[in-house]
C-alpha cells in the first residue's frame, strides 16, 4: 500500500487540492457574507491569469510583485464585478432588506451572464489556444522529498493558501473590518441599523474575494506555466464543489472539502485516466447533495 | 357517527420547544370547529401536522378511519383534505381561473399524454369543476384576471376557490380573516357558515376570537401547544383557564 | 398582458406559413445550402429552446446541463447510423428516447432537490455526461467526434436536396413545438406552473411535485433528445464541443430573453441568438459574447423576457429563495 507511487499520487493530488483551497477561500467569502453564487469567481482567477501574463511580459518583476500586482487588480476587478452584476439588482429590493431574496438570486444569472462575456472576450482578446508564461517566471522547480518529489509551486501555493487562511480569520475576528463583515454576514439588516455602511463592506468582500481569486490564478498559470480563457471554469466548479461539501458558509469546511476532492482526484487517476477525474468531483458534489445535505461539515442548509 | 378526523395524542418536538404537545381531538362530518390560542400556541403546527408537512414527533392522526401519518402533503390532500395558508398563497403569475384549476388538477389529475393527446372529457371535467369552485366565491367575472392583480380580500376567497376545487371533506382555512376589515370578515363568515351548511367540515384557525366564537360548533383553545379546552363557545368563553391563557394575554 | 397575449394568438400560423412556406421560397432563390444549415439550426435551437421552456419557464426549474441531453439525443442517432446501420428512422426516436432514459435515472435521486442544489446538481450530470461523451473513445471516439454520411431516408424516400432536409427538419420540430405548447396549455401545464409559483402550496393541492419534475424533465430531455438526432443527421457529425456548458447557457439566454413562461418567446429568442450572430459575422466569432449581453442586460432592462409571464427575477427568487434562509446564529467563517 505505501508504495511510493501512490506517495506521489497523493502528493499531486494534495497539491490540486490547495488549488482548489485557494479558489474555494474567496468563493466562500463572497458567498458566506452575501448569500449569492458568484459565477463569475472562475473567471476572476482566469483574468488574475491573464494579468500575470501582461505584467510578467511586460517588466518580468519577481513573483511577489506579480502576485501582489494581480492581487490589485484582482480587487479592482472584484469591485467593478460587483458594481456591475450584483448591485444593480439590490434596487429591486426594498428599503429593509438589504440581503433580500431578489437580490440574492437575480446575481446569480447576472454573474453568470457576466463570466460568459469576460470569458468569451478574453478568447476574442487571447484566441481560445494556451498561452505559455515565460519559462524562467514558472515556479516548477522539483524539490525531492524522500521518495516523492514536489515542486516549488507545491510549497509557494500552499503556503500562500495557509496565509489567506489565517489572514482573513485575522481579517474576520481581529479587525473592524472583518467585524463588519461578519455581522452583514449575520444579519445585514441589523448591521445596517448599528450603522455599518454594508454598502462598503459587501464591496469590501468582493475586493477581498476576488484578490483572492486573481491570485490563485496567477498562481496556478504559474504553475502550470499555461493559461487559457477557459481555465477558470474547472476549477470554479470545484470550489462549488467544496463549498457545498463544506457547508456553504464555513472556510475551513470548504478548505477541508477542497484538499479531499483534491486527494480523491489523485488517487482516483491512479486507477482511471486523468480525463475522468472530474467525475470524481461531479460525482462527490451529486452523493453530497443528496445523502449530506447539511454538507459534511454541516453549517446547515434548508431542504424544504 | 364515526370521526372523519381523529387526532390522537399529537407531539412535535422543534429542538427544546413543543410546539405541540400530546393534543387530541376529532372532528365530526359536518363539523365547524374553531382553533384558537395565544401567538405562538401551536396552531399552525398542528395544522402543518395534519396536512403532512411537518412530521409529527409522536402520536397519531387518522382520517376517515386511514392513518394519514408519514404520508406527503399531496397524498393527504388527495384523500379529501384541503387547506389555505396563513400568509395567503396564491399563484401571483397565473390567471384567477388557472389557479383555481389546480387544486381541480390535484384532485382529477391529468397525465402528460392525457395533456398531448388526450381528449376532451377529462379536462371538461377539469374546467367544469374549475368554474364551479370559482362561481361558489364569486370569483367567475375574474377568472381571467392575473391573480396578483385582485385585491387582498378577493384573494382570500381565491384561495378558498382553490381549495375548494379539490371537492374536499375536510376544508382547513389558517387564518383566512387575518388582515380583513370588519365587514369583509363579517361577510367571509357567512360565506364559511354556508360551505359548512351544505355539508363541509371545516377546521379553522382564528385570531378573531368573535369570528370563531360565532359561527363555530365547537372551539379548541391551545396554549403553549397544549389543549386547554374543547368545549361549546359559551363553556370555552367562561372557562377561567382560558381566560388566563388567552384573553388574559390578549387584556 | 391581455393585449399582448392577443397578439401573439396568431403567431403559430404566421410561424407555420414562414417557416413551411416563406423560408423555403426564398432561401431556394439564393440556392445555397449554407442558409439552409442555417435553418435547420434556427429551427433545432427553437425545439431546444421550447423543451428547455417547459423545465424552466413552465416549471419553474433552473436547469444548467440541458445541452448534455441533446448531445446524446445527437451521439445516439449518430452511432445508431454509424454502428448498427440503423437509420433516420430509428435514430430520431431512439435519441429522444435515450435521452429521456438517462434524464428519468438522474432525475430520480435529484429532483428533491430544491432551489440552486437543483441548479448546480444539473450542472454537474450535464458536466458529467459531457465528460462521458469526450472521453469514451472507443464508442464516441472522443474528441474527434462521429460522422454521420447516412443522410436522412424515410420509407425508400431519401432527403437529397437542401429543400427536402429542411422541410424534414421543420416537420419534425413543428410537431413537437406543437406537443410541447399542448403540455404547457392543459390543465398539466398548470400544475406545472403551479410548481414554479409554489411547490409547497401544489403539493397541499395533491399535486405530486415531485414526481411532476421528474416527468417535466424527462420530456424536457426527450425534446431536446430529438433535437440532437436532428442535429445529428443534419450536419453530418457530432463532437462533443456542441453539447458543452456553454450550449447549456445558449440555450438558457435563449429562454430568458423571450421570456420566462412564453413558449413563442422562448423561440423568439432561439431566431434572436443564432440569427444575430450570423449577422454580425464579420466582427469576429461575437456569438458567445453576443449570449452574455443579451443575456445580462435582458436581466437588467428586461425582466420579464420578450414575452414573459414571469419575469426572470421572480423566477430566480422563488427557486432560490426558500433554500438560502440562513442558520440561525450562522455566520461566515469559523
Amino acid at each position: 500500500m505505501f508504495d511510493p507511487y501512490y506517495l506521489q499520487q497523493l502528493a499531486i493530488g494534495l497539491s490540486q487540492g490547495v488549488i482548489y483551497a485557494l479558489m474555494a477561500i474567496g468563493f466562500t467569502l463572497i458567498f458566506g457574507v452575501l448569500n449569492v453564487v458568484n459565477f463569475a469567481h472562475g473567471e476572476i482567477y482566469t483574468l488574475g491569469a491573464f494579468v500575470g501574463l501582461l505584467v510578467i511580459t511586460a517588466l518580468a518583476p519577481p513573483l511577489l510583485v506579480v502576485v501582489l500586482v494581480v492581487a490589485a487588480v484582482g480587487a479592482a476587478f472584484g469591485v467593478g464585478l460587483e458594481r456591475i452584476a450584483f448591485k444593480p439588482f439590490r434596487r429591486f429590493s426594498d428599503e429593509a432588506s438589504l440581503k433580500s431574496r431578489a437580490m440574492r438570486e437575480s446575481t446569480l444569472m447576472s454573474s453568470l451572464a457576466v463570466s460568459i462575456v469576460a470569458r468569451e472576450g478574453l478568447e476574442l482578446a487571447f484566441g481560445s489556444q494556451m498561452q505559455t508564461l515565460p519559462f524562467d517566471q514558472l515556479i516548477n522547480k522539483p524539490i525531492a522529498l524522500g521518495p516523492i518529489t514536489i515542486v516549488t509551486g507545491d510549497v509557494i501555493i500552499f503556503a500562500v493558501a495557509a496565509v489567506m487562511l489565517i489572514g482573513l480569520q485575522w481579517l474576520l475576528t481581529r479587525t473592524r473590518v472583518g467585524l463588519a463583515i461578519r455581522a452583514v454576514s449575520a444579519n445585514p439588516l441589523g448591521a445596517k441599523y448599528v450603522g455599518i455602511d454594508t454598502d462598503r463592506t459587501i464591496i469590501l468582500t468582493f475586493a477581498i474575494g476576488s484578490m483572492m481569486g486573481a491570485a490563485a490564478g496567477v498562481l496556478v498559470g504559474l504553475y502550470y506555466g499555461a493559461i487559457f480563457p477557459a481555465m477558470g471554469f474547472v476549477p470554479g466548479i470545484k470550489a462549488f464543489v467544496a463549498m457545498v461539501m463544506g457547508g456553504l458558509s464555513s472556510i475551513p469546511g470548504a478548505v477541508i472539502c477542497a484538499l479531499l476532492l483534491g486527494l480523491s482526484e489523485g488517487l482516483a487517476t491512479t486507477f482511471i485516466s486523468s480525463n475522468w477525474a472530474d467525475m470524481v468531483a461531479y460525482g462527490f458534489l451529486i452523493v453530497t447533495l443528496i445523502f449530506f445535505p447539511q454538507g459534511l461539515f454541516g453549517a446547515g442548509r434548508e431542504r424544504v | 357517527m364515526s370521526a372523519l378526523i381523529e387526532i390522537d395524542h399529537l407531539t412535535r418536538r422543534f429542538g427544546g420547544l413543543l410546539a405541540v404537545d400530546d393534543v387530541s381531538t376529532a372532528v365530526a362530518p359536518g363539523e365547524l370547529v374553531g382553533l384558537i390560542g395565544p401567538n405562538g400556541a401551536g396552531k399552525t403546527t398542528l395544522f402543518n401536522l395534519i396536512s403532512g408537512f411537518t412530521p409529527p414527533t409522536s402520536g397519531t392522526v387518522r382520517f376517515k378511519g386511514e392513518a394519514i401519518r408519514g404520508l406527503k402533503p399531496h397524498q393527504i390532500a388527495g384523500r379529501g383534505l384541503s387547506r389555505t395558508f396563513q400568509n395567503l398563497r396564491i399563484f401571483p403569475n397565473m390567471s384567477v381561473f388557472d389557479n383555481v384549476s389546480v387544486g381541480a388538477v390535484g384532485a382529477m389529475g391529468q397525465s402528460a399524454l392525457g395533456a398531448v393527446f388526450g381528449g376532451r372529457r377529462r379536462s371538461d371535467a377539469i374546467t367544469a369543476r374549475t368554474f364551479e369552485a370559482l362561481e361558489r366565491v364569486g370569483l367567475t367575472a375574474q377568472a381571467h384576471e392575473l391573480a396578483a392583480n385582485l385585491s387582498y380580500g378577493r384573494r382570500k376567497y381565491l384561495e378558498i376557490a382553490r381549495a375548494l376545487a379539490m371537492k374536499p371533506d375536510l376544508l382547513i382555512l389558517d387564518e383566512p380573516a387575518a388582515g380583513l376589515d370588519d365587514s369583509e370578515t363579517a361577510e367571509l363568515a357567512r360565506f364559511i357558515r354556508t360551505l359548512n351548511g351544505e355539508g363541509l367540515a371545516i377546521m379553522l384557525v382564528e385570531h378573531d376570537m368573535n369570528l370563531v366564537m360565532g359561527i363555530c360548533s365547537r372551539v379548541v383553545v391551545l396554549a403553549s401547544g397544549r389543549k386547554i379546552a374543547d368545549a361549546a363557545p359559551a363553556e370555552v368563553r367562561a372557562d377561567p383557564a382560558v381566560l388566563e391563557a388567552y384573553l388574559g394575554v390578549e387584556a | 398582458m391581455s393585449e399582448i397575449r392577443r397578439l401573439i394568438r396568431p403567431v403559430p400560423i404566421l410561424l407555420a406559413l414562414v417557416i413551411f412556406v416563406a423560408v423555403p421560397l426564398g432561401l431556394a432563390q439564393f440556392g445555397k445550402g449554407y442558409f439552409f444549415q442555417i435553418a435547420n439550426l434556427v429551427l433545432i435551437f427553437a425545439l431546444l429552446a421550447a423543451s428547455l421552456h417547459l423545465v424552466a419557464g413552465v416549471a419553474g426549474l433552473l436547469h444548467l446541463g440541458h445541452a448534455a441531453f441533446y448531445g446524446i439525443g445527437a451521439y445516439v442517432a449518430a452511432l445508431l447510423g454509424t454502428e448498427l446501420k440503423l437509420g433516420f428512422l430509428w435514430g430520431l426516436p431512439a435519441g429522444g428516447l435515450a435521452a429521456a432514459v438517462l434524464a428519468l435515472i438522474v432525475a430520480l435521486p435529484t429532483m428533491r432537490l430544491v432551489s440552486i442544489y437543483f441548479a448546480v446538481a444539473t450542472l454537474a450530470i450535464g458536466q458529467m455526461i459531457h465528460t462521458v461523451l469526450l472521453n469514451w473513445v472507443s464508442l464516441t471516439k472522443g474528441p474527434n467526434g462521429v460522422l454521420l454520411f447516412s443522410g436522412i431516408k424515410l420509407f425508400g424516400w431519401a432527403a437529397k436536396t437542401p429543400v427536402a432536409i429542411y422541410f424534414v427538419v421543420a416537420v419534425v420540430v413543428a410537431a413537437s413545438i406543437f406537443a410541447i405548447h399542448r403540455l404547457g396549455h392543459s390543465y398539466y401545464g398548470n400544475a406545472l406552473r403551479s410548481l414554479r409559483e409554489d411547490d409547497q402550496c401544489a403539493d397541499a393541492m395533491g399535486i405530486d411535485t415531485v414526481r411532476l419534475k421528474i416527468e417535466v424533465f424527462t420530456l424536457s430531455a426527450f425534446f431536446a433528445g430529438i433535437a440532437g438526432a436532428l442535429w445529428a443527421y443534419t450536419t453530418g457529425y457530432v463532437s462533443p464541443t456542441d453539447f458543452n456548458f456553454s450550449n447549456s447557457i445558449l440555450v438558457l439566454a435563449m429562454v430568458v430573453v423571450g421570456g420566462l413562461g412564453s413558449l413563442p418567446g422562448a423561440i423568439i429568442g432561439a431566431f434572436l441568438l443564432i440569427l444575430l450572430p450570423e449577422v454580425l459575422r464579420g466582427f469576429g466569432d461575437v456569438r458567445n459574447v453576443l449570449v452574455g449581453l443579451v443575456m445580462f442586460f435582458s436581466i437588467l432592462f428586461l425582466p420579464k423576457g420578450l414575452f414573459g409571464e414571469v419575469s426572470a427575477l421572480t423566477f430566480v427568487r422563488r427557486h432560490f429563495g426558500r433554500s438560502q434562509n440562513r442558520v440561525p446564529g450562522g455566520e461566515v467563517g469559523w
